[in-house]
């Protein structure tokens, strides 16, 4: 062995060597002529990266490195604003320097964290708080081998974050990390998404820590023992976690207030977290022979649930039959939730399920949900199992990691507003591969219609979105192609066209199309409050949720690009802020917008899957919206001063580079 | 760096990154002297700038050189075959010797060029213009008369050159008269050659005082693939012959100063043929080698011994000794995909692993299908290698000729 040690050690040297020389040119070179420097940079410390002791011998020269110019006109240049959110994306990145920059990155903080090198941007502190938030949301990294998409995507590559990453937490430590993932796990957890495979996988790997005897976690760690318990041990007949077949055994010796005890602990562990344990299907499945009053129990309903699962007992027993089973066991939470919804009353909502009950998916259909989620459970199960999510927590819709916000707000809109319309556009989707909707009495039909928004089918959604989104998507890039020849802003027709009829046909766009300059932004901000500020519409509620643009910033309040929320009400917040309560598409609501402005998912008087802010940072970030132009009011007589606010935070944010030249006279003037 | 008011002012012809990084290094004031797309970035780094679109010689050449002169300053240094009748132009103004501009045209057009050489006792292999394709279709014929082939038997291949283009630019190999239809009709006129087996080679020398300052022998290992500095010992064995091919060319050519980029051919019985030369930087990055491994930057070296107000001790300073001071051998390859479809760039585990490797500048593919190359066409990047063994670095150079960087 000791031979082949030493040949690698002399492989490292010599990389090092080699690293240490292309350095010093970065150096040395003038500004301009860096960018010709870097690229050797970064391919030789890839190369030292891939070696098992690179990190280790790479960390040293993180300073002198960042010095050289390595970071130099990209955003780790700031690293006070990087995001830890966007690792996994940069980690995860085919293009090597993206992964090189990125780990650099994270290699210099630690040296920052530890006080070996005093930045002027970031305190040894931040840098410790980003270094932990980013190995916790990283964390896949630190167990198992790279999966088949990373190996497709990265190649070798695929090892160097891993390598990182053992070497950022050996120095780190667990006990940190641990923490850490927790608290983002449980902050995610409250805004109740669809899709908690990641989490649950996240939380599997804690489990696993807790259980390793050579993983130390000191007394961190205890957080996570809901989250634990409530996949693995939710009640005291599976508090071993002994195994899907021994439970269910168990279950037929149980005695009725043994079986009330396990239905209570199950409901309790899932509403407590938003996370079914695979052992309640099973005692589900057992309970639909034993009497309704346990079952209701097993469900964790109220009242109006109850009386709904009564009302629809066939069918409810049924849609268990059908697709509550371990591997699908989030449909108990999805079910529970719809049946709390009371939306079973509207007349065409249990014909509607029960043809979902029995419908035939096309062959396509079929083997898209079974790329997708594998063959456990039929597909039928599968898109059953999303259907009953949906309808239940119409705001936990995400649009994974593609460019589809459109097609996932309106798949949420017609899941909280018009339930069956959105039963038929799975129905139509998933047996007819093809959906046609029609934009000013136009049919478009998605199978004709040519690409979407999206280049690439995508894989990451839960099943319903799974199938409808690649339809909806190029059902709304054609209405967006019907629009070209118009001037000014598509969604004007589109939207209403798109979602519904409630979305109102009066519409205000404060960024002029041509131009891509501010407009107009007095009498845009006077009519939102106008519609929808309780203080200012005559404290009418918001009826019907509808669309609206926003511009995204990040956390240095750049601009990043147009996003489609839907505005879900208007109300004064616990501590009486009036707040906007939106839905946002992005399958992580909690963003930081810059400028002091942070999204709140939770604490300020937010059901599960909204998100707010106070109007006014709301409105500085909005560009669309919608409204009713029978209803439309005078325009909000609201004190200058507050708009002059909201314009400021305007022109500090996104607005920054679109200031016409006559308005940013005219808003310097006081100044000058 | 310091700028000192006693020694040359320098005007760089042509936009090269590379060579305004040394001028800001090297104690010489200079100016660059390039297309105006060029402005915005000088003025925001800072780069001393004057804006001239190199198009064809015109009645309005004679502004930039009033320009330059009234700027004050000495000489133009060409970095582009396209700028080098520019600078014997502004230079037979800049330095009052008319002839320098007669000179630069000789160097910019390849069938005066070799006419040229012959006259001065240069040997060159058979070579003629062609001005269509029947002219191509005979002299393939008659070379290969020459050659005493009969009918039948494998022709041997005849070489298409532009006249006044870079290296390999609109470099063809033509075998068979079937092969003379793809040439396209505007390529013509070109400068035919006949085919010469042998060792080819190129050298980079810079001459001051009408005297050899520094001479480097670039080896290739494959024409327009691979090649390495300084040569292999093999090579370097002919060193005091190929010393004495040089000071033949700068007499024929009636060089006194600048860096000139001759080819030439060493056959089986160690006969040196002329292939051409070049008044400019040689393509192929091989300045970036020659500083890897005696550590002088070569753009400096050009400037210098432009300079009219460089001293000959100054440019004996500046150089180091050949071979002796070179701490290895460097070499670079060109990259051409080797698929007709490829989808991603996958540096070969071998050479990544492999002590020679150093860096390269290849990037992702932008489209799937590749372009079928014609003429010799162009690389898609370098891979630097350079290591202690001239024959290891050699074989290695070769060996990636079959290896996959685009998969």
């Amino acid at each position: 062995m000791l031979p082949a040690v030493t040949a690698d050690d002399d492989k490292l040297k010599g990389l090092l060597e080699k690293l240490d020389e292309a350095t010093a040119l970065l150096a040395a070179a003038r500004d301009f002529a860096k960018p010709g420097k870097l690229p050797r940079v970064l391919d030789t410390a890839r190369r030292v990266m891939l070696h098992p002791d690179g990190c280790a011998a790479m960390a040293p020269r993180a300073r002198v490195l960042e010095e050289a110019g390595v970071f130099a006109g990209s955003d780790w240049a700031s690293p006070q604003i990087l995001v830890p959110a966007l690792t996994p994306h940069s980690l995860a990145s085919a293009d090597a320097n993206t992964v090189v920059i990125e780990a650099l990155s994270e290699l210099r903080l630690l040296a920052v964290a530890h006080g070996e090198y005093r930045h002027p941007l970031i305190s040894a502190e931040q840098a410790h708080h980003y270094l932990t938030q980013v190995i916790a949301i990283n964390l896949t990294l630190l167990f198992g081998a790279a999966t088949e998409a990373e190996r497709e995507t990265q190649g070798r590559l695929a090892q160097l974050p891993r390598n990182l990453f053992q070497y950022l937490t050996e120095r780190i430590g667990y006990e940190h990390v641990i923490d850490q993932l927790i608290e983002e796990i449980w902050r995610i957890l409250e805004q109740r998404p669809i899709q908690v495979d990641a989490l649950k996988s996240m939380i599997t790997q804690i489990a696993t820590c807790q259980a390793d005897p050579d993983i130390d976690l000191g007394a961190s760690g205890q957080g996570a023992n809901r989250l634990v318990s409530a996949l693995f041990s939710p009640t005291r007949g599976c508090q071993e976690d002994p195994g899907i077949a021994v439970y269910r055994e168990r279950l037929g010796s149980m005695d009725p207030s043994a079986l009330q005890s396990e239905a209570t602990g199950f409901a309790r562990a899932m509403h407590d977290t938003g996370l079914v344990s695979p052992y309640h299907p099973v005692l589900l499945r057992f309970l639909l022979d034993q009497g309704d009053h346990l079952l209701t129990e097993a469900l964790g309903l109220s009242a109006t649930g109850r009386d709904c699962l009564l009302c629809y007992r066939d069918l409810v027993h049924a849609l268990i039959r059908a697709c509550v089973h371990p591997p699908t066991a989030q449909a108990t939470y999805g079910l529970a939730l719809l049946l709390e919804r009371g939306i079973l009353y509207q007349p065409s909502m249990a014909p509607a399920l029960l043809r979902q009950l029995g419908l035939q998916l096309s062959d396509w259909s079929q083997a898209r949900l079974t790329l997708a989620f594998g063959d456990a459970v039929s597909p039928r199960a599968r898109l059953l199992e999303g259907v009953l999510c949906m309808l239940g927590q119409p705001l936990g819709v995400g649009q994974g990691n593609n460019p589809t916000c459109q097609s996932a707000r309106a798949l949420s809109m017609w899941a909280y507003s018009d339930p069956d319309y959105l039963l038929q556009m799975v129905a139509w989707a998933a047996r007819d591969d093809e959906i046609i909707m029609h934009f000013e009495g136009q049919p478009i039909s998605s199978r004709e219609s040519e690409g979407g928004v999206a280049t690439t089918l995508p894989l990451d959604l839960d099943p319903v979105s799974l199938l409808v989104v690649p339809h909806l998507d190029r059902i709304y890039a054609e209405m967006g192609r019907r629009c070209v020849d118009r001037e000014g802003d598509p969604h004007r027709w589109v939207n209403p066209e798109f979602h519904g009829w409630w979305s109102g046909r009066g519409f205000r766009i404060n960024v002029d199309v041509a131009t891509g300059h501010l407009a107009d932004m007095d009498a845009f901000l006077r009519h939102f409050y106008a519609s929808y500020h309780p203080y200012y519409n005559g404290d009418l509620p918001l009826i019907h949720p509808q669309p609206a643009g926003i511009a995204v910033t990040d956390s240095a309040a750049r601009f990043i690009g147009w996003h489609a929320i839907t505005l879900l009400r208007v109300n004064i917040d616990p501590t009486d802020v009036m707040r906007a309560y939106f839905y946002n598409p992005n399958n992580d609501s909690g963003q930081d917008w810059g400028d002091g402005i942070r999204v709140s998912t939770a604490g300020n008087g937010e059901r599960f899957g909204e998100s707010s802010l106070p109007f006014e940072e709301f409105a500085s970030r909005l560009y669309i919206f919608h409204y009713d132009p029978l209803e439309r009011g005078e325009l909000a007589q609201v004190a200058q001063e507050e708009l002059d606010r909201v314009i400021a935070r305007i022109h500090r944010s996104w607005g920054a580079d679109r200031i016409p030249a006559t308005e940013l006279q005219a808003s310097e003037g006081p100044h000058v | 760096m310091d700028k000192d008011p006693q020694k040359g002012y320098i005007a760089l012809l042509g936009w090269s990154l590379n060579a305004v990084e040394a001028a800001e290094n090297f104690d010489r004031r200079y100016v660059v002297v390039a297309p105006d797309w060029a402005e915005d970035y000088c003025q925001k780094h800072d780069i001393p700038y004057v804006s001239w679109n190199f198009e064809r010689l015109n009645d309005r050449s004679m502004e930039i050189a009033e320009t330059l002169k009234k700027m004050g300053v000495d000489v133009a240094v060409p970095l582009y075959e396209e700028t080098v009748e520019w600078a014997g132009a502004i230079n037979s103004v800049l330095l009052d010797n008319p002839r320098l501009y007669g000179q630069s045209l000789l160097l910019r057009d390849k069938a005066l060029m070799k006419r040229r050489a012959q006259l001065g006792g240069i040997r060159v292999g058979i070579f003629e213009e062609a001005h269509d394709k029947g002219d191509v279709i005979r002299f393939l014929k008659r070379v290969n008369q020459t050659l005493l082939k009969l009918d039948g038997d494998p022709n041997d291949p005849i070489h298409l050159k532009a006249f006044d283009k870079a290296g390999c630019l609109g470099h063809r190999v033509i075998r068979t008269p079937d092969e003379v239809d793809s040439i396209p009709d505007e390529e013509f006129p070109v400068l035919m050659e006949s085919h010469l087996d042998g060792w080819e080679f190129a050298v980079e020398a810079w001459i001051h005082d009408g005297k050899i300052a520094f001479l480097n022998i670039s080896e290739y290992v494959t024409l327009g693939y691979s090649v390495f500095v300084p040569a292999s010992p093999d090579l370097e064995a002919y060193r005091p012959q190929i010393t004495a091919q040089i000071e033949k060319l700068i007499k024929a050519f009636d060089i006194e100063f600048g860096l000139i980029h001759p080819e030439y051919f060493v056959t089986s019985d160690g006969e040196m043929y002329f292939g051409e030369v070049a008044y400019r930087p040689p393509g192929f990055k091989v300045f970036e080698l020659l500083e890897r491994v005696y550590g002088f930057n070569a753009y400096q070296a050009s400037m210098l011994v432009f300079d009219p107000k460089a001293t000959p001790e100054e440019v004996a300073r500046f150089f180091p000794r050949e071979i002796e001071d070179a701490n290895g051998y460097a070499g670079c390859f060109g990259v051409y995909p080797r698929r007709r479809v490829v989808s991603k760039l996958e540096i070969p585990e071998e050479v990544e692993d492999h002590p020679y490797f150093e860096s390269h500048e290849l990037t992702p593919p932008v489209e799937e299908t590749v372009t079928k190359r014609t003429a010799f066409g162009t690389h898609w990047g370098l891979v630097y290698f350079k290591g202690p063994d001239s024959h290891q670095l050699r074989d290695l150079l070769k060996h990636q000729e079959d290896l996959d960087y685009y998969v």
